[in-house]
């Protein structure tokens, strides 16, 4: 697979080129009611995640725009990949992530997610979450300061009002794809083993 | 014709209902010095859920549960009248009375833990036991002052109970009043008594497992509940209501004094609110009940 | 062997069936023997058939369900001559036949407990059972020193013809005597590990009847002996109320902590009879003590059949290593679920009813404290009802066995049916049994309940109308269902037992999963509750065997092993005897 700013550019450009939206009245209004009630996931996965907090309480007050906290992924809308992703927690993510209900989306904080960020060399952290798990909106910055969080929940907003926010489904339609990266790094069970063999599965230390 | 009655009863309890929550969330935020979301968010909330494209289940126990749950507040609601002194929005309160009412209230959560113990995840057990911990211990008060009235009253009919105050049985009797409303404010899920569905701390408690069209049905019984709750408050205690705009603003009020006393306590734990309750206001009820009846009779 | 177990069942019920519609009475002299002023004779009043259909249906539901097992022919001899025991005790029209009637009924449960319980357990049950003998015996001498009869019509003149103390002492020996076959906390030592240990087929029996037994003869003596209804707030009503409220919030609360299905059962047992008690402590709670007593025997009939099958197929008694039988044994959980609805007292099903016939007696009676504390045992209730199908049904299962079980056998599930059906209909139109009701209560010189119509169930501080509570409920029930299933979102099934949101995690099947075994456990950080489960009366009875012990071991030395002077004592006793004599 390729790294780095090309094919990054690349996904950009397809995404903004394929046209998912639906535009259905029924779907229109569903979209509307997504967008202003959404439940994020209560899980800090990163060191991204020390800017949440701001975020959801009264500093920045995220539930201006319907946005709370939710505890369980099965009452979660939006997962935020709050920075870098060492296996063990991609593990805990991914799992995290097939457990919530459709329609989900996946907010990816941090430049770590892009591209591995300040950890590009590290042999425990993945690089590019885009090859794990399908992302809805990136949110750059190391860290991002919860002005651009809040930015960034606005655009998928936007973007989940015009139906284009559909990331579940281009999991369930890519899952040979993602399952195949997954196993790469993950082992044969992506389950959490809770010995370590993560080490063992992919090159050793 | 009582259909009639009773969708206006059912579809009053639901709009208003989650009008107060959505006031709930608006409230709180200011007192958290923040604005805090639109006032029609809970429907927000409950239609985005029943519109997500997929919801898990663990079989079909698992539907029954959030359904009796449902069951349970919808009946509670029909059976506590909204105006005293009406035939209309009674429902079906003149074949049933007081302790049909107390009983109803606790259909509803058993239901609903069977359903939740059905996906074998033990931290919905956890919540579920803490629970029905509270539940015993939050209704000794409440039945202490409940029981004085209805003897005071010689009936355990509520519309009689509403009918017989003479100005608010909050006024004559307010030692059982206080008792009550520590109790009130455990029932309506509150701090300092919601240890249950504490959201991080237990794994949101008996909601764990709950995804798209089960939670939004339970959220939709949980403001119906509420408000049958608040109904059975305002009659008797505060006087009951004759008008629609009277029982809207008494029950705002009793709503906002339980939404700020939630906002400014933490939280205690099981055990914790458990010695409270059997203690200080079980005392404050039992010295209402003696001078109640003492003084009646 | 299945049909032969059910003739005699049959047979008991026929004569059941006749003697209820025939109103026979039997009376035999026994100056023909030589005894002087003694007559005996059997009455079936309204009071004794209502005890006797439920001892008849107890018999019937029992057989059905060991009817495919093989026990011993000996078992059965036992258990039809309990059964004919009983109706001797509730036919009886005075207290010699009680008496007789009461102690083949001790020996029998007996010689049926000593199957299966433990030497311990056994040692127990015949203690507290010969010494509640004992005392019903002295007590019915004592009665019959007041008139010279042991019929049930002379007794209240024998009663007021007594002198205070004694009266007082008669009415204490007979209330030791029906507390300790109730199980009223404090004289229950025995009953918990005689229901544990009993055989499995013969607890249901246990619980349901044998227990009713002793407030048959408590609704007797209060009534007809006693007649409380002339004067009550004496000493007698506060006796039974704070005993049946004892009972009724202690057991409960030890019921919590149990790990074995029978213990909690058991527990449970002892705090429903705690309610029959507390009611008994005014004269018009005779109703509400009736209507709860059926409702009582049938639910335990179900519970322990239910526990008793449970058994039969996992092997396996304990919460701890059950779990997770919903969906390969859903029969037997509609079953259990129904039972535990009605334990509860909700409203739909029938315990609702005698629930509301007991609180509204002691509003009426202004017992205000004592009806607050009976609310909070019920609702108190809750958690070990809750443990009860949580430990066996829900939650996980715990071993690899449990995953391939099969249901039950029918001839387990054909009584549950059939209790469950009562148990709907007595919720539906729970003033079915008023009529009936109101026939014991004119028998006994009560006032009787105001009836307008079946459906509805009328006291006098209110009524509520059964019929209506069931089909809204099932009205509304199916509304919602429907609403539900027709909404357009998919259902999507977890794949598998694991598939739970457990924190990102991925349990398996090292992982410790069933919580059901130490629910209740934390209860004893609250402080009450932690002092009720730390004392037992264990220590109590512990204390008076030793005391007995001691005293013995000194008065022992008095037989020194001497002949001599063993032979100086007897001479002097009889010395004794001669002088006392000729005075």
């Amino acid at each position: 697979m390729e790294e780095g700013f090309l094919k990054e550019q690349q996904i950009m450009e397809n995404d903004l080129n394929s046209d998912t939206s639906h535009k259905s009245s029924v779907d229109f209004l569903m979209n509307w009611f997504r967008k202003r009630s959404i439940f994020v996931l209560a899980y800090g996965t990163g060191c991204g995640a020390i800017e949440m907090p701001p975020t959801f309480t009264s500093r920045y007050d995220a539930e201006r725009l319907g946005i709370r906290g939710a505890a369980t992924p099965r009452q979660a809308d939006v997962i935020i990949v709050s920075g870098y992703c060492s296996y063990k927690t991609l593990r805990r993510i991914i799992r995290t992530y097939e457990q919530m209900a459709n329609p989900k989306y996946v907010l990816a904080l941090g430049s770590c997610t892009v591209n591995g960020g300040m950890y590009w060399d590290s042999y425990n952290t993945i690089k590019k979450l885009e090859d794990y798990m399908p992302v809805d909106m990136y949110v750059n910055g190391c860290m991002p300061r919860p002005e651009s969080i809040l930015e960034g929940f606005i655009e998928l907003q936007k973007e989940i009002a015009e139906g284009k926010a559909s990331s579940w489904q281009k999991y369930e339609e890519n899952y040979e794809f993602y399952r195949k990266n997954q196993e790469a790094v993950l082992g044969k069970t992506v389950a959490p083993a809770y010995d370590a063999d993560w080490y063992l599965y992919d090159g050793g230390l | 014709m009582i259909v009639f009655d009773l969708l206006g009863m059912f579809l009053s309890a639901y709009m208003v209902g989650f009008l107060y929550y959505g006031l709930y969330r608006n409230i709180t935020a200011r007192f958290q010095r923040r604005i805090g979301p639109t006032v029609l968010q809970s429907f927000y909330d409950s239609i985005k859920f029943f519109s997500k494209e997929e919801s898990i289940s663990h079989g079909w126990m698992f539907y029954l549960g959030p359904v009796i749950m449902a069951t349970g507040a919808v009946m509670t609601l029909f059976f506590i009248p909204f105006f005293y002194k009406s035939e209309s929005f009674s429902g079906l309160s003149q074949y049933g009375n007081l302790f049909v009412v107390l009983y109803l209230m606790m259909l509803g959560p058993l239901g609903n833990a069977m359903g939740v113990g059905v996906t074998g995840n033990p931290f919905a057990a956890m919540g579920i036991t803490r629970g029905l911990t509270r539940l015993f211990a939050m209704e000794l008060p409440f039945y202490i002052a409940v029981i004085a009235l209805m003897s005071i009253n010689h009936s355990a009919d509520i519309a009689t109970i509403a009918a017989n105050q003479p100005t608010m049985n909050a006024i004559e009797y307010p030692l059982l009043f206080i008792a009550a409303m520590f109790s009130f404010v455990a029932m309506m899920g509150q701090s300092p008594f919601d240890v249950v569905g504490a959201p991080v701390e237990v794994y949101s408690g008996p909601a764990a497992e709950f995804s798209g069209k089960f939670l939004a049905l339970l959220m939709s019984q949980s403001s119906i509940m509420s408000f049958a709750k608040l109904v059975l408050m305002v009659n008797l205690f505060i006087g009951g209501a004759e008008g629609f705009l009277e029982l809207l603003g008494k029950t705002f009020v009793l709503f906002l004094f339980v939404i700020a006393f939630g906002a400014m306590y933490g939280r205690f734990k099981t055990p914790q609110s458990v010695d409270f309750l059997v203690k200080v206001p079980t005392a404050i009820a039992v010295v209402g009940l003696v001078l109640a009846t003492l003084g009646g009779q | 062997m299945r049909i032969l177990t059910l003739i005699f069942p049959l047979l008991t019920a026929l004569a059941v069936l006749m003697i209820s519609t025939s109103q026979s009475v039997w009376q035999m002299d026994l100056a023909v023997f030589g005894f002087e002023n003694i007559t005996v004779g059997l009455k079936a009043t309204a009071l004794s058939n209502f005890f006797a259909v439920l001892v008849a249906f107890s018999l019937f539901a029992v057989s059905l369900v060991s009817g495919k097992q093989t026990l011993s022919k000996s078992f059965y001899f036992l258990l039809y001559l309990l059964t004919w025991s009983l109706l001797l005790i509730v036919y009886s029209s005075d207290y010699l036949l009680f008496f007789v009637g009461w102690e083949v009924m001790s020996i029998s449960t007996y010689l049926l407990l000593s199957y299966t319980l433990s030497r311990e357990a056994l040692v127990k049950y015949v203690v507290f059972a010969m010494a509640s003998a004992m005392s019903l015996l002295a007590a019915i001498m004592i009665l019959y020193t007041g008139a010279h009869s042991f019929m049930y019509v002379d007794a209240h003149q024998a009663y007021l013809a007594l002198s205070d103390t004694l009266a007082v002492i008669f009415v204490v020996l007979m209330f030791f005597a029906f507390f300790v076959k109730i199980g009223v906390i404090g004289f229950h030592y025995w009953l918990v590990d005689a229901y544990t240990e009993s055989h499995d087929f013969f607890t249901p029996y246990l619980s349901a009847v044998v227990s009713k037994m002793a407030v048959y003869a408590l609704i007797i003596l209060l009534l007809t002996v006693i007649d409380i209804s002339t004067f009550s707030n004496s000493w007698i009503s506060y006796t039974l109320a704070i005993f049946g409220l004892l009972s009724s919030l202690i057991a409960t609360f030890k019921a919590v902590n149990e790990n074995s299905m029978k213990r909690v059962l058991a527990y449970s047992s002892i705090a429903q009879l705690g309610y029959i008690v507390t009611v008994l402590s005014f004269a018009d709670g005779v109703s509400g003590a009736l209507y709860h007593s059926l409702i009582h025997t049938l639910v335990k009939l179900l519970l322990f059949i239910n526990v008793a099958g449970i058994i039969y197929v996992t092997s396996k008694s304990k919460f701890s290593e059950l779990g997770g039988l919903i969906y390969r044994m859903p029969q037997s959980f509609v079953m259990l679920l129904i039972g535990i609805i009605v334990l509860a007292g909700m409203p739909p099903l029938g315990g609702f009813a005698s629930k509301y016939l007991i609180y509204n007696t002691l509003l009426e009676n202004g017992n205000l404290l004592i009806l607050a504390a009976m609310m909070f045992a019920s609702a108190a209730a809750f958690l070990y009802i809750y443990k009860l199908i949580y430990g066996i049904y829900l939650g996980q299962p715990t071993s690899k066995k449990l995953e391939s079980v099969k249901e039950v056998p029918f001839f387990f599930l054909i009584p549950q049916y059939i209790i469950s059906v009562i148990l709907v209909v007595l919720g539906t139109v729970p003033g079915i049994l008023t009529p009936y009701l109101n026939t014991i209560l004119t028998e006994l010189k009560l006032q009787a309940l105001p009836f307008t119509s079946v459906a509805v169930l009328n006291t006098e501080t209110g009524s509520y109308n059964g019929l209506v509570v069931i089909s809204a409920f099932a009205l509304i029930f199916i509304v919602i269902l429907f609403v539900l299933l027709s909404l357009k979102s998919k259902v999507r099934e977890a794949k598998d037992r694991f598939d739970i949101a457990y924190c990102g995690e991925v349990p398996n099947e090292a992982t410790h999963l069933h919580y059901g075994f130490s629910m209740g456990k934390e209860l004893k950080r609250v402080g009450f509750i932690g002092t009720i489960l730390k004392n037992s009366s264990r220590v109590f009875y512990d204390f008076i065997s030793k005391q007995l012990f001691a005293f013995a071991t000194v008065f022992r030395k008095i037989y020194s092993g001497n002949l001599s002077v063993n032979f100086n004592i007897a001479a002097l006793f009889v010395l004794a005897l001669l002088w006392w004599s000729l005075k």
